[in-house]
């Protein structure tokens, strides 16, 4: 007989989620619900009737880890629905800004996932706080990739958090040949680190992939081969940047997506019936609570022709470099292989920029209402914003943002492996709550279903 | 008092030793010549400075990075220069790790606001190297400057080669060799009333903080406060950059100074606390208090 156990809160990640789980009698998921609960701030309803320079402005506070690709997916759907193109040098410090945040967004969730896994070789498991080696100096590499990331950031972007350069139109700022070379500068001490930072957390990885058990709550659990695998697509705009609607061969279509509804997809009322008061840290849930994915969950449920789909480092590698790894571990090395490609793509961007071009568009048209989208690659994946500019004021406002994507599809993910690690799969996905938790669902024609609003 | 003039480790008359940067310069120069030494010496890799705006004698702030750029900054503008709206963007699209920037007693205080109480001001506070004051009695709004200049001592702006105010009097030097002067009880009610709460007036807390008062023409009286500044003025001093008197022998010298700072907190600080009872059982703000 299947039982019921919650995780609540889930940790280890950016935002506030549950896991919902139904196992058997050995433990192993039947069917997970993985559900944001973090609160909907409404960003989408709250831009209508404000100016197109003030939404992405207003969209990068979804999310201080990747401010950069709400900002620049925000600023380019204003330019797609405009028409809007930007001078060659704008975008080049665009590549610059977003690359420097890859960076930064993949250091910090090794932070994150590292205390999942072992030091290859023994059974000691990874305390990145630890001030003993060998720890000690990895995590002083994933502080200096991250400096040398905001930094980066914060002379091409004007601001590491909530880039201030960005605009409709381009950029606010050019960047001068000095700040040009420190940029440089920093990215030739930083390609170093990084490979030898990828090819640790490679290692690290695959040791982990190849034990037969992990320590939980002071239990062996046994690790499955096929840790977090699923059988849903991946999808992916560009290997680095983004695609809009303004591109010859757009790398996404507004007519794919469709939307359902959280009580389309999730459980309804369950009762919790399992709880483990040893897991780490606190205890799951107790039994005799409730929980209700579907009235619960935060998000509306994006598919891509019809189904959930995966997006990410995995996504965009499977997507345009044929790599062929599923699951947990897979998307954990995608992750760490797109390392070195943010510093050679920032390099060459440099390489490329003239201090002395303009970066703001000689014409910044006001917009006749009509449909414009950009797909930005976040760190976590594709982070799609759709907007509709008629006079300079966003009459429409859409955002389809990586963890959305990913909640379903990490749903199913989830079944097949013992409840324990049901974390380790959803860390896999690297998720960001705040960015996910959003408001508008539409149906296969378009039309807005469902709204939650702001309580 | 005895507080009006701030700490310091030293206090000197000086000018430059550089003929071309007096030609220009307000005073002896000191602005100017400091931050060119720091730059040339890699101190600084920029300075922040009050440089020509859209109009005659309007500032505009930019950031300078060559010793031409500071040369074209040169000289007083009596009117407000936000000089402090660089700060940040001189460690973003500029990438300046060593930041200079000269400014009245208020902008050195915001300077330092800003590195204590970094409020949007991330990774600039260590990015400072040079913060030169200038003495202030008070500033003015560009429309009152062109007022004065232009309907009360009749000259145009275009043709204005210096402003001072000095001996008790503001003056307007033109291009053409022409002077004029005006009583400063003229001046009054154009000043910027923001000026009349201010309590600092010979930049207490700069690196190192400079003015015309107290010293002779074409001289000036300069205060040596930080161990930064101290160590500038130390190697400045060293290259050669500068001739020195103490300030003891130079006339009017520092008991001028005090005497002049005195008076301005002392007046402004009556205007602050007026603010206590302004209204009818309700008071204006004060900034030096908790609210
Ligand atoms: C509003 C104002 C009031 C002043 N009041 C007094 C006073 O009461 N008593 C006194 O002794 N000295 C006063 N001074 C200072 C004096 O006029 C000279 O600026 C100072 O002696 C420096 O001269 P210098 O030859 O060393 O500088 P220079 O080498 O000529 O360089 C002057 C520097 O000052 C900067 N500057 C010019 N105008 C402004 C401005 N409006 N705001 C900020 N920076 C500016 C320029 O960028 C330049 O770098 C005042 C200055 C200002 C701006
Ligand atoms: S009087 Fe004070 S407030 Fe006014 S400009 Fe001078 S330093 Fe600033």
């Amino acid at each position: 007989m299947s039982k019921v156990v919650e995780i609540s809160p889930t940790t280890r990640h950016e935002g506030h989620t549950k896991l919902v789980m139904k196992v058997n009698d050995e433990g192993i998921i039947e069917r997970g619900d993985w559900v944001s609960i973090t609160p909907v701030r409404g960003i989408e309803k709250l831009a209508l009737g404000k100016t197109m320079d003030q939404v992405p402005k207003i969209s990068s506070r979804v999310c201080g880890i990747c401010p950069i690709a709400h900002t620049l997916a925000g600023v380019e759907a204003m330019e797609g629905s405009i028409r809007c193109e930007i001078p060659r040098d704008a975008k080049l410090l665009r590549i610059v800004l977003q690359c420097a945040n890859r960076l930064h967004s993949h250091a910090l969730h090794n932070i994150l996932t590292l205390p999942d896994m072992y030091l290859p070789g023994t059974d000691t498991k990874i305390n990145p706080f630890s001030p003993e080696e060998p720890v000690r100096s990895v995590a002083k590499r994933i502080q200096k990739l991250r400096e040398i990331g905001q930094t980066i950031g914060e002379i091409s972007g004007g601001e590491a958090i909530h880039p201030s350069n960005p605009r409709v139109g381009g950029m606010f700022k050019a960047c001068t040949p000095r700040a040009v070379q420190k940029m440089y500068d920093l990215a030739k001490e930083g390609l170093p680190l990084a490979i030898e930072h990828m090819e640790f957390m490679i290692a690290v990885l695959r040791n982990y992939q190849n034990r037969d058990w992990s320590e939980v709550g002071g239990k062996q659990i046994p690790i499955p081969k096929d840790l977090g695998y699923h059988d849903q697509g991946c999808m992916a705009a560009h290997p680095m940047y983004a695609s809009t609607n303004l591109d010859e061969n757009p790398g996404w279509d507004p007519e794919r997506w469709t939307d359902v509804r959280p009580w389309d997809w999730y459980m309804g009322e369950v009762e919790i019936s399992l709880a483990d008061p040893s897991y780490p840290i606190g205890g799951t849930t107790p039994v005799g609570s409730k929980a209700n994915p579907q009235m619960e969950a935060c998000t509306g449920v994006p598919l891509y022709d019809g189904c959930p789909v995966e997006v990410g480092p995995r996504a965009r590698l499977v997507t345009f470099k044929n790599f062929d790894e599923k699951g947990t571990i897979g998307q954990q090395i995608a992750r760490q292989m797109e390392y070195p490609d943010c510093f050679y793509t920032i390099m060459k961007a440099l390489e490329e920029y003239n201090p002395s071009g303009k970066v703001v568009a000689d014409y910044i048209p006001q917009g006749d209402g009509s449909l414009g989208w950009a797909a930005n690659e976040a760190p976590r994946g594709c982070d799609v914003h759709l907007a509709k500019v008629k006079d300079g004021r966003v009459q429409y406002y859409e955002l389809l943002v990586p963890t959305t994507w990913n909640f379903p599809t990490c749903s199913r993910a989830l079944t097949g492996a013992p409840w324990q690690l049901a974390e380790v799969i959803m860390r896999g996905y690297d998720p960001c709550v705040s960015c996910a938790t959003h408001m508008i669902v539409v149906d296969d024609d378009k039309r807005i279903v469902a709204q939650k609003l702001i309580q | 008092m005895g507080t009006e003039l701030g700490k310091y480790k030293s206090c000197v008359s000086a000018r430059s030793t550089n003929k071309e940067i007096l030609k220009r310069s307000q005073d002896g120069g000191i602005v100017t010549q400091l931050f060119a030494y720091a730059l040339e010496e890699g101190i600084i890799d920029g300075a922040i400075v009050a440089g020509p705006g859209d109009e005659p004698y309007r500032p505009r702030p930019f950031i300078a990075t060559t010793v031409d750029e500071l040369m074209s900054a040169r000289g007083t503008k009596y009117n407000i220069s936000p000089n402090v709206s660089w700060i940040k963007e001189a460690t973003r699209s500029y990438g300046l790790d060593k930041v200079g920037i000269v400014g009245t007693p208020c902008q050195m205080q915001a300077v330092r606001k800003g590195q204590l109480y970094p409020f949007g001001w991330r990774d600039v506070d260590d990015k400072i190297a040079l913060a030169i004051g200038i003495f202030c009695m008070e500033n003015f709004p560009y429309q009152s400057i062109k007022q004065l200049v232009e309907d009360h001592a009749g000259v145009s702006m275009q043709s204005v080669k210096k402003m001072d105010i000095g001996k008790g009097k503001f003056w307007v030097y033109t291009e053409r060799g022409a002077t004029v002067q005006l009583p400063l009880k003229v001046t009054h009610k154009y000043e910027q009333p923001g000026c009349h709460v201010c309590l600092d007036y010979v930049a207490n807390l700069a690196d190192v903080s400079t003015g015309s008062v107290g010293s002779p023409d074409g001289w000036s009286t300069v205060f040596v406060r930080t161990k930064n500044g101290d160590d500038i003025w130390g190697k400045a001093i060293a290259a050669g950059c500068f001739e020195t008197k103490p300030i003891d022998q130079v006339k009017p010298g520092l008991e001028l100074v005090s005497k002049l700072a005195n008076e301005k907190i002392s007046k402004n600080q009556k205007t602050v606390e007026a603010r206590a009872t302004f209204g009818v059982n309700k008071a204006l703000r004060n900034p030096y208090i908790k609210p």
